[in-house]
């Protein structure tokens, strides 16, 4: 589904990904970890076409189509989705016409047919129910004046009514007590199917306890330095991530990881 | 002399002559009104950008223009707001548009031309009353000019309930002329009323209209105010409030059309615990100027007002907003708040933004801020990322900045058609057709 060859990318100037690979497959769930500044979240403003980040060399293609060339937008009518780190407040949009807008426009650019309102509400109301969400926030502008855990909970409904087929949840965990935790794990699990693939984004492994990863691939210095199962992860828990920086293991193929 | 000034100059020298327009038979008190005017008019021209209040906006445009009397024309086929409306063609009353039905008792509403033959001691206590400018050259220049206006008087205690409508139509065919509409509205103490002055209007002409409003004591004002005239017309409107003890007045004023618009609002809190609440919302393209002037004049003790005008500019307009807040020495407990924001959608737009505040009393609660900024890439892109087409994502972050504004417009159907209106000016309004 999706295939990473190469990716170099900077930001104002400095580069972040240093040529890293990556493939995902139709029900795979990848998990990405690594320290602070290792690159996750530029491989993954870079993966949703954030212009801030320029690529400076690699391929990245999408079922086949060449992802980079397409603008954001684009790419969310492909299937790609991003769940922000840090989701934007936009007042003054309301967050259900946010979201029917979102939506009808990926229907749209797919030559669907749209929803009405009520209609959409009533979709709307029932995916609210997997991500436990007050149906007043449905009423609040765009995530204004949500808690840390209801902006990823907002992240996550927009997932579920979007349905993406590549989700890309960057520190999802961040900034989330334990029960918000647990909440936002049930929903991206309740998510999870053989159509749709998912990278986690995580510094912690804590969040993997609740989402399981098929693959778990460990990011340093922007590259990907060692991949492996969800056991991996558990070492690194142990471990820390001092000894994958000073004794990187000889580069591993991530295009090995295989179910 | 520049041309304008010369041929209004011309138009103010036939009427204290008699002739042509003017209205025969006037009570002696508005002689007297116009022949100070006229005076003031002479004396202190067209202002200049020297002018402190014109520092930002420049007439040279208005300047070079001749302007003859108003043309006589019939109502355009207009979509009219609901009964009880006043509706005015180029500055003259047009009974036939104008519907006064379900005009609840103890509120009259007519012309004021008509009442100043027909009654003139129910004007003469407060027609130049309210507006007491000083040397202000359009306002005085509409004292000497005006043909007609509205007259709206609410008794004391009357609580109304519908929405009362002025519109002022201008329809510009051949020369260019100035309408000089001249409004008073007298509110009795403790009465209620929600008022709206609506400008519409094609081709190019000058609107200069004053409207003087009286509020009694613990009377209540809801005020719309709204400017839709051609895109080739000049408009300037004078907004004159004088407020007694414990009123309230909640102004919006939404300046949408006209190459070059300024709005005035000033309001005299003249009376102990009164309150003014305004708003304002510019939406430029193009080459508009789109300028507004706030004067608020804390005359009394614990009086509280409250600014909040935003400005959206597209294309190479200009935007400019002056608040002014005087607090008098013996306004002890003044309580007032300015903000004025900005958005600014192309790189050729500009906006002037000045906070004036003069305080002489030390037992004062003031503050401003403002804004001039940007659609913010964060909010295009997290849009953006979920699908939404840029074009929509941009007319849907500038609809979120100026849809508050809107939404203090309290007349339901005003509301709608100010919406429409605001996002038909928005690049790729069109697509925001759910919000509007």
């Amino acid at each position: 589904m999706l295939s990473i060859q190469g990716l170099k990318a900077s930001v104002a100037e400095r580069d972040i990904l240093h040529g890293l690979d990556l493939e995902v497959r139709a029900g795979e769930v990848h998990a990405i970890m690594g320290p602070n500044g290792s690159g996750k979240s530029t491989l993954a403003g870079v993966l949703a076409g954030r212009e801030t980040y320029a690529v400076t060399a690699g391929k990245v293609t999408f079922e086949g189509e060449d992802l980079l060339a397409l603008t954001p937008e684009k790419r969310a009518v492909r299937g790609v989705f991003l769940a922000f780190q840090y989701p934007v407040e936009i007042p003054g949009v309301g967050n259900m016409y946010f979201l029917r807008t979102a939506f009808n426009a990926l229907r749209r650019a797919r030559g669907e047919e749209e929803l009405d309102a009520m209609d959409f509400l009533a979709l709307a109301r029932e995916r609210m129910k997997l991500v436990k969400m007050d149906p007043s926030f449905a009423n609040r502008s765009v995530n204004e004046g949500f808690s840390g855990g209801e902006k990823k909970r907002n992240e996550i409904l927009q997932m579920a009514v979007l349905e993406p087929k590549l989700a890309i949840l960057d520190e999802v965990d961040s900034g989330l007590d334990i029960d918000a935790l647990r909440v936002v794990a049930d929903g991206v699990n309740a998510l999870r199917s053989p159509e749709r693939a998912m990278i986690v984004v995580t510094h912690y492994q804590r969040l993997l306890d609740y989402i399981r990863p098929d693959h778990v691939h460990v990011m340093a210095n922007g590259r990907i330095v060692t991949s492996g199962g969800p056991e991996l992860a558990l070492e690194l828990e142990k471990r820390g991530y001092g000894w994958i920086e000073k004794e990187p293991p000889a580069r591993p193929a991530a295009v090995e990881a295989r179910p | 002399m520049t041309l304008a000034e010369q041929s209004f100059a011309d138009q103010l020298e036939k009427g204290a002559a008699g002739v042509e327009w003017r209205p025969t038979g006037e009570p002696s008190f508005v002689c007297a009104l116009r022949a100070a005017g006229r005076d003031t008019f002479l004396r202190t021209k067209l202002p200049t950008l020297k002018h402190e209040d014109w520092r930002y906006t420049s007439l040279a445009g208005l300047a070079a223009q001749h302007f003859g009397p108003a043309a006589r024309a019939l109502v355009p086929a207009a979509d009219l707001p609901p009964a009880p409306r006043l509706v005015f063609v180029n500055g003259r009353f047009a009974p036939g548009a104008t519907d006064l039905s379900g005009l609840p008792t103890g509120v009259r509403m007519g012309s004021l031309a008509l009442a100043l033959r027909e009654r003139p001691a129910a004007v003469e206590p407060f027609m130049g009353q309210v507006a007491t400018a000083r040397d202000h050259a359009f306002g005085a220049l509409n004292t000497g000019l005006f043909e007609d206006g509205a007259l709206v008087e609410l008794e004391d205690g009357v609580p109304c309930a519908v929405t009362l409508h002025l519109v002022f139509l201008t329809t510009a065919s051949g020369a260019l002329f100035a309408a000089h509409p001249r409004n008073l509205v007298v509110v009795g103490k403790g009465a209620r009323a929600t008022l709206v002055e609506s400008y519409r209007g094609a081709g190019a002409y000058l609107v200069n209209a004053v409207t003087e409003m009286a509020l009694g004591e613990g009377a209540q004002v809801e005020h719309d105010r709204v400017q839709e005239d051609g895109q080739q017309a000049f408009h300037l409107g004078l907004l004159q409030v004088s407020q007694g003890a414990r009123s309230r007045f909640t102004g919006q004023s939404i300046a949408l059309g006209g190459q070059l618009a300024r709005v005035e609002a000033r309001v005299l809190l003249g009376a102990e615990g009164a309150a003014c609440d305004l708003h304002g919302l510019y939406v430029g393209g193009g080459k508009q100027v789109l300028d507004h002037l706030v004067y608020i004049d804390h005359a009394s003790p614990r009086c509280v007002s409250r600014e909040v005008f935003k400005g959206v500019l597209d294309g190479a307009s200009r935007g400019v907003f002056a608040g002014r807040v005087h607090v008098r020495e013996g306004a002890q407990k003044t309580d007032a708040s300015q903000v004025n924001s900005n958005l600014l959608l192309s790189e050729d737009a500009t906006v002037d933004t000045k906070p004036q505040l003069e305080i002489l009393n030390d037992d004062v609660k003031c503050s401003h801020g403002g804004t001039v900024g940007q659609i913010r890439e964060d909010q295009l892109f997290y849009l953006r990322s979920r699908g939404v087409s840029e074009a929509l994502a941009r007319a849907m972050l500038t609809w979120a900045f100026a849809s508050d504004m809107v939404q203090r417009v309290g007349p339901e159907e005003l509301r709608v058609r100010v919406r429409r209106a605001v996002t038909g000016r928005l690049a790729n309004g069109e697509l925001l057709r759910e919000v509007a």
